[in-house]
């Protein structure tokens, strides 16, 4: 189900990860968000290891991935996402502070499904975690778990 | 002193893209000799070249041109060589023949034996043959060719003499002729002819020893030029050479500097692509971070809040805001500065279309008189030509903010074939020609910001923009009048 599913937030700076929250509280959904600091736990909780080795099993209604993170950047997590047969299904939106045309072109290019830049102004950013947060974890119906199921984990 | 400390003060970075004097590149030494010579300094190595060559060219023209003069002689003299030992044999075989006539005649008189008759008569014979033959070995000579007619006749009247002589014997016997036969009927004569075949003969050999010595002369010229010639042609191909071996080095070690340069231009173009990233990037983050707290204090305090904190926390959003504009024009600029240029032609006319319905919104509660002269198509790059026109008339809009009745103007002259002017003006506050050169400048404003607000980079990234196009920026303006925005674009596309 749609509500039960969490929202993946992969988000390194912790101010901007309370800012977010922040705007997520408003709508009511910041209890379903899942914080990660750096690409490679977002690649842990994806993959069921590490500290999510006992969480339950299924994947995030979306993922909101930084570009900048320490030890797994969000380009090497998007492409690793989208390379496997059992995450591709995935939303993944880029919310970053970068507008230059390489980020936003690659990212595309390796399968991303929204490219969005955090505005300077709060009111501006919180606008826009508040519409993403709806859009993607309420309003958008995922990928049903059945298109992971027909493939066995690898 | 203060010049110097600048240069050593001057940062590595602009080395980079500095271009060195020409002179330096291609230093115009001449190698051999440390000797400079102005005139030819001012050549290129082209013409050095070119020179050089011509030069070996002309003086294997004058080495052909004299050799085959001095090999004509030769041949000239050796066939006259060949003449002249034919003359001479052919004056001793006169000799022998007139003493032989001589001889045969007067035996002929003393014993009237038929055979002396047939000597004497083989030689009047021959005496025609002697004489065309002497001519034409002597044609040419005006001396030996009048000795040869006084020869003729001396020897025909030797012979007839002669002649006369036998005749009288054949009528009168030996009697009548007794004297003439032991003296000789052309005795006289034939002294003469020995005489004049003497003189011949000496005369013929001393022009043939002078043209012996001439043909010595002439060979040892021929050798000495050949030599000095051939020595002279391989200095001048050895400096031709050395020219064209000096420039080849000089073009490589200029297109290894060219290559390392370049290289270093690279780098340095990375670098600012990786430093205008994390400004992009990271500068945005605090700031996102200062405008989020504060409003995330503002909302927690809410009902505590007075009016002078709330102005406080209004003033820091308002300046994380206004960084944040100043962080984003900054990138702009840094982006026309190094962005690729497209080279297509722009509509004008439909540009500025574009931009007027783009702006609609904001010019709601506006009323402005616009006056758009019929446009031309330029030579350039779309989007910056596009950000150019949108920095010149949101100026004007915003700096004919104050006017009830705002008038701008864009219009269009032709100074020259080579350019065309392009201007945009309006009725607004105008600015103080004094300030004119500060206009263009990165962040500078002529306007306090509580009255116009901006960051100072549109005029600054029009005139970046326009340079690269070859073309120029300039204002005219009057303050309370007005301001005009001039910018020039060549016709014919020219590369920054």
């Amino acid at each position: 189900m749609n509500a039960a599913q969490p929202i993946l937030l992969a988000e390194d700076n912790p101010r901007d990860a309370e800012l977010a929250l922040a705007a997520m509280e408003e709508e009511h959904i910041s209890d379903k968000v899942v914080l990660c600091r750096d690409g490679a736990e977002v690649l842990d909780y994806l993959y069921c290891r590490g500290q999510f080795k006992s969480r339950l099993r299924g994947n995030p209604a979306v993922v909101f991935l930084d570009l900048k993170m320490p030890k797994v950047n969000g380009l090497e997590v998007l492409r690793t996402i989208k390379a496997d047969i059992n995450l591709r299904p995935i939303p993944v939106v880029m919310l970053t502070s970068s507008r230059e045309e390489r980020d936003l072109a690659e990212s595309y290019a390796l399968g991303a499904n929204a490219y969005v830049v955090k505005p300077v102004e709060f009111h501006k950013f919180l606008s826009a975690v508040k519409e993403l947060g709806t859009f993607w974890g309420v309003i958008n119906e995922p990928p049903p778990e059945g298109s992971r199921s027909s493939h066995p984990h690898s | 002193m203060d010049s110097t400390t600048n240069h050593q003060v001057e940062p590595p970075v602009l080395a980079i893209g500095e271009t060195k004097p020409h002179a330096d590149i291609l230093p115009g030494s001449i190698g051999f000799s440390q000797v400079r010579v102005p005139w030819f300094e001012k050549l290129t190595i082209e013409q050095r070249v070119l020179a050089g060559f011509s030069l070996v060219f002309v003086g294997i023209l004058v080495i052909t041109a004299v050799s085959y003069h001095n090999t004509s002689i030769l041949l000239a003299n050796s066939r006259l060589d060949g003449r002249s030992h034919d003359l001479l044999q052919l004056l001793s075989n006169i000799d022998v023949a007139m003493n032989e006539a001589e001889d045969a005649h007067r035996r002929y008189l003393v014993t009237g034996e038929a055979s002396y008759l047939e000597s004497y008569t083989k030689v009047v014979n021959q005496k025609p043959a002697f004489t065309t033959y002497l001519r034409e070995l002597t044609r040419g000579s005006t001396e030996q060719e009048q000795r040869v007619g006084v020869l003729d006749r001396m020897m025909d009247k030797q012979l007839s003499a002669e002649s006369k002589a036998m005749a009288l014997f054949e009528k009168g016997g030996f009697r009548s002729v007794k004297k003439m036969a032991l003296e000789g009927a052309g005795r006289r004569e034939l002294g003469v002819i020995h005489r004049l075949i003497t003189e011949m003969d000496s005369d013929e050999r001393q022009a043939m020893n002078r043209r012996v010595a001439d043909s010595a002369v002439g060979t040892r010229n021929t050798i000495v030029l050949l030599g000095v010639g051939a020595f002279l042609q391989l200095v001048l191909l050895a400096w031709v050479y050395y020219l064209i071996r000096h420039d080849i080095t000089e073009r490589r070690r200029v297109a290894g500097e060219l290559q390392r340069r370049g290289e270093l231009l690279e780098a340095a173009n990375k670098e600012l692509e990786a430093f205008s990233y994390s400004v992009s990037h990271d500068l945005r983050a605090p700031l996102r971070h200062i405008d989020g707290y504060a409003a995330l204090l503002r909302k927690s305090v809410e009902e505590s809040l007075n009016e002078k904190g709330a102005r406080y926390l209004q003033t820091i959003s308002d300046a994380a805001k206004q960084m944040g504009q100043l962080i984003d024009d900054l990138l702009v600029f840094s982006r026309m500065g190094r962005q690729e240029m497209l080279r297509t032609s722009v509509n004008l006319e439909q540009l500025i279309k574009s931009i007027l319905a783009d702006l609609r919104l904001d010019l709601q509660g506006r009323e402005i008189s616009w006056t758009i002269a019929p446009l031309p198509e330029v030579k350039g790059d779309p989007a910056m030509m596009r950000q150019v026109f949108v920095n010149l008339i949101t100026n004007a809009i915003k700096f004919t903010g104050t006017r009830s009745q705002a008038s701008i103007q864009i219009g269009v002259d032709r100074p020259s074939s080579e350019e065309i002017v392009i201007f945009v003006r309006d009725n607004g506050v105008g600015f103080d020609m004094e300030y004119a050169c500060k206009l263009f400048g990165v962040f500078q404003r002529l306007h306090r910001a509580d009255e116009f607000e901006g960051t100072g980079i549109g005029l600054a990234n029009v005139r970046r923009i326009v340079h690269r196009h070859g073309g120029q920026t300039w204002a005219e303006g009057i303050p309370d009048k007005g301001a005009t925005f001039f910018i020039s674009l060549p016709t014919r596309s020219s590369e920054s």
